[in-house]
């Protein structure tokens, strides 16, 4: 065993305080050192130029550098050995610079302490395994769950950078939530105008061909990893073809079914063949099996087919649901969130009182394309006179949700400006917990409601202090207790709800073996570096499915997932997996799946079959939590084996 | 536990398990600020304090270290998502288990240093020396090397 020892002066930063002659000296009795370089700038063009030079005409078994931290020049010295036909790994760097030149007094003690620190890189090297990254063909294609705002925005930048994408959708209808408002915040854009564009692209945009939308479809089972899934998608049959109706409508008129339209939230009904709402998009209608006669009731009704104008080719009564099978490198989850139940706030009358709606509710009032045409009247069939909006309903409260959602206030004060733009003389009343209206833009309608004479904003401490009442005059109305403060009538009282993880994602995180955070959302990687990023190495989140957040975030997110794909799976390049990962020496290992229960990548599994862990080196991530944790011994962390750290410190300790 | 005749010149030896991404970059910090600390310290670099095998620390007792330092990321900012919590669930056992040895409890000390705290590691490394300074060499109160 040959080791060449590099010390890189670093101009005067080392040298200045640590001597290498006298380095030099004190390594005398390793008879492993074949010899001792120094250099001025190791990491300076010509110091790389030296270095490569030098190992190729001496042929080191291993190389240490005494220079910086590996923080600062690691993987550049790695390449540059690489370069010189040395393994990279056979290396160690000892960090003389930052964490002894510069932070000891005494040059004495900077000498010792230099001289343990590369002794002890000596001592580690001798041990290092020369270790090879794995190469891996990858599949470029991509699945994204769920055709909302962050989904679509996913999909169609991934299909312009010539991916293939399958974009599944569990709804009859894409655009997400926001395509069932009439206007956002800040600046009241019709949404579903400013989400066409974007549909648009998923149908007969330039890359449409590259993307497969899958509407009534679920996910039901991923099989595989990063680079290569294998995923199983249900889908229902939506009974019309797609692409060949022409959304004229005859056979919605033509249907005797009918139930009430879950995309108004109950507040309409619709047929048993019918659209989502008007303007959705795919832009056919969908038959609901369970509302039609022929499931109810096992009749032949075939109305709808005998209305099509097309022919009887159009709609298919008898088809069932379809099992595919696709190959994809990578998943981009963006499914979205919920509202959190407002049954659980019984005092705020939900459900027992007949004017008050969730925000969701009355975004669908709102909407032309919701129960009403966008038309607003109390139960009572009167226009509203005064309305009653409580903000943080289910939000900032230890007994319910403590995050804020950090959308509701914006959305209450635009309800605020939709309101009294269209009730000249309507008097409202706001009841928050907390303001919270961030953004550059996040004040514009709330400064434009506190100016106007016709709003009033009442903080309230707890949610539970406010109970709503019925008005007992007759005239229907509802009344507001707020603790203290005096009794308030509302004709309408909206409740601005919180965004919680959406009905199903349990199911979803279960099949895509992701986990998700104690309030249900997909858990991110990493908060701040990687929020797009799920835990589980190739599925990444966007939207709403990960926190609240509002459509221009969950637009970014939906980018920067794409970017993730982008970045990691590149066709013609192959998936290379870092070395430093754990192992399990299957001969040692009892079965205890200790180190199943600690991954927190799921990179470690269990074989029933051999009653042995395994380790999937393209999950691991190589933090070596597994490798402490096996009782047995049995797991082995590459280049952080306990061997080389022991020899790492018992030559530190001399 | 105070320690009688330490001797004058007694210079404690300490080993640091500092995890890659907060803690060791946090001694890197102190060193690019200049912050000067006492060098009785050797730092073992891990991927995640995750990795610091109980064992590492009963080693480095063993082999002559009078100090071991265990420096993780701060709760929620670990790179591996939950391997300081590991860790930390990990050293409570071991505190057990180092007491019933009868080893002193400032013998072996874990804490979290991010990695812009370099004066946070250079206060910790300095408090550790002073305390077993005054706690004296593990092998004198052990008996360790008498044969």
């Amino acid at each position: 065993m040959r080791v060449g020892v590099y010390f890189c002066n670093c101009g005067t930063n080392i040298a200045g305080k640590i001597n290498p002659e006298q380095v030099k000296a004190q390594l005398r009795d390793m008879p492993e050192v074949d010899y001792f370089e120094t250099c001025g700038f190791l990491c300076s063009e010509d110091g790389k130029r030296f270095l490569a030079e030098d190992i190729r005409s001496k042929e080191p078994d291993r190389v240490v550098i005494a220079a910086c931290s590996p923080r600062d020049h690691e993987a550049n010295f790695m390449r540059v050995l690489e370069n010189a036909g040395l393994n990279p790994y056979l290396f160690q760097m000892a960090n003389i610079r930052e964490q002894v030149a510069w932070v000891t007094t005494d040059p004495e003690r900077a000498l010792s302490k230099g001289v343990s620190a590369i002794r002890s890189a000596i001592a580690r090297v001798r041990l290092h395994e020369p270790l090879e990254k794995q190469k891996l063909d990858i599949v470029p294609d991509v699945l994204v769950i769920g055709a909302g705002p962050a989904g679509l925005k996913a999909a169609l930048a991934l299909a312009a950078a010539d991916r293939r994408v399958v974009l599944v959708e569990k709804d009859p209808v894409i655009g997400g939530k926001p395509v069932r408002y009439e206007e956002l915040f800040p600046a009241m854009e019709c949404a579903p105008c400013m989400l066409e564009p974007l549909m648009g692209d998923v149908f007969h945009g330039e890359h449409a061909d590259r993307v497969e939308l899958l509407t009534q479809t679920e996910v039901v089972e991923v099989t595989g990893y990063y680079g290569n899934f294998i995923v199983k998608l249900r889908q229902q049959s939506r009974h019309v073809d797609p692409v060949q109706c022409i959304g004229c409508g005859e056979c919605v008129a033509a249907c005797p079914a009918s139930a009430p339209n879950e995309f108004n939230c109950g507040m309409s009904e619709r047929k048993g063949i019918d659209f989502p709402f008007a303007g959705a998009l795919p832009y056919a209608p969908y038959l609901d099996h369970q509302t039609c006669t022929r499931k109810n009731r096992g009749d032949e009704c075939r109305l709808c087919k005998d209305a099509c104008p097309l022919g009887p080719d159009i709609i298919d009564l008898d088809a069932g649901e379809l099992v595919k099978e696709r190959n994809v490198g990578a998943i981009v989850v963006a499914t979205g969130s919920g509202l959190y139940d407002c049954s659980a706030l019984p005092n705020l009358g939900y459900g027992r009182l007949p004017d008050v709606y969730t925000s969701y509710e009355f975004e669908r009032i709102l909407s032309s394309t919701g129960p009403t045409g966008g038309e607003l009247v109390t139960k009572e069939g009167k226009l509203p006179g005064s309305v009653a909006i409580i903000h943080c309903v289910g939000s900032l409260n230890e007994t319910h949700r403590p995050y804020c959602s950090g959308v509701c206030c914006q959305y209450a004060f635009k309800f605020d400006h939709l309101l009294r733009s269209r009730f000249p003389d309507i008097r409202i009343t706001h009841l928050y917990r907390q303001l919270v209206l961030p953004g550059k833009d996040g004040t514009s309608l709330y400064r434009e409601a506190v100016t106007s004479h016709a709003v009033d904003l009442i903080r309230y401490e707890n949610i539970s202090d406010i109970s709503l009442y019925s008005c007992n005059s007759g005239n229907g109305g509802t009344i507001i207790s707020t603790g203290q403060q005096n009794k308030l009538n509302a004709d309408l009282v909206i409740l601005c709800t919180a965004m919680i993880a959406a009905p199903g994602a349990d199911t979803l995180a279960e099949v895509l073996d992701v986990s998700r955070d104690r309030w249900g959302f997909f858990e991110e990687l990493h908060g701040r570096l990687d929020a797009a990023q799920s835990k589980l190495k190739g599925v990444y989140l966007a939207g709403t499915c990960q926190a609240p957040m509002d459509i221009q975030q969950a637009m970014q997110q939906g980018m920067a997932a794409a970017g993730y794909v982008l970045a990691g799976l590149v066709p013609g390049r192959k998936l290379e997996i870092e070395p430093i990962t754990a192992a399990v020496q299957t001969d040692r290992c009892g079965g205890c799946r200790v180190c199943v229960a600690v991954c927190p990548y799921k990179a470690t599994g269990f074989d029933e079959e051999s009653r042995k862990s395994a380790v999937n080196p393209v999950l691991c991530h190589g933090c070596g939590t597994c490798v402490a944790a096996c009782p047995a011994g049995a797991m082995e962390g590459h280049h952080f084996t306990s061997a080389e750290i022991t020899a790492e410190l018992e030559e530190a300790l001399g | 536990m105070m320690r009688h005749n330490v001797p004058a010149d007694f210079e404690p030896k300490i080993i640091g398990f500092l995890c890659n991404w907060c803690s060791y970059a946090g001694a890197d910090k102190a060193g690019t600020a200049q912050l000067a600390y006492p060098p009785n310290i050797h730092v073992v670099r891990v991927m995640c304090s995750g990795r610091v095998d109980p064992q590492f620390v009963l080693q480095a007792y063993h082999k002559g270290a009078d100090g071991v330092l265990i420096l993780a990321c701060h709760p929620g900012d670990c790179h591996y998502k939950e391997g300081n919590y590991r860790t930390a669930q990990r050293n409570r056992l071991l505190k057990l288990l180092l007491g019933q040895f009868g080893i002193e409890e400032e013998r072996c000390r874990f804490d979290y240093v991010s990695a812009g705290e370099g004066d946070r590691f250079a206060r910790i490394v300095t408090e550790m020396v002073e305390s077993l300074r005054l706690l004296g060499p593990f092998a004198t109160n052990h008996h360790r090397k008498e044969a």
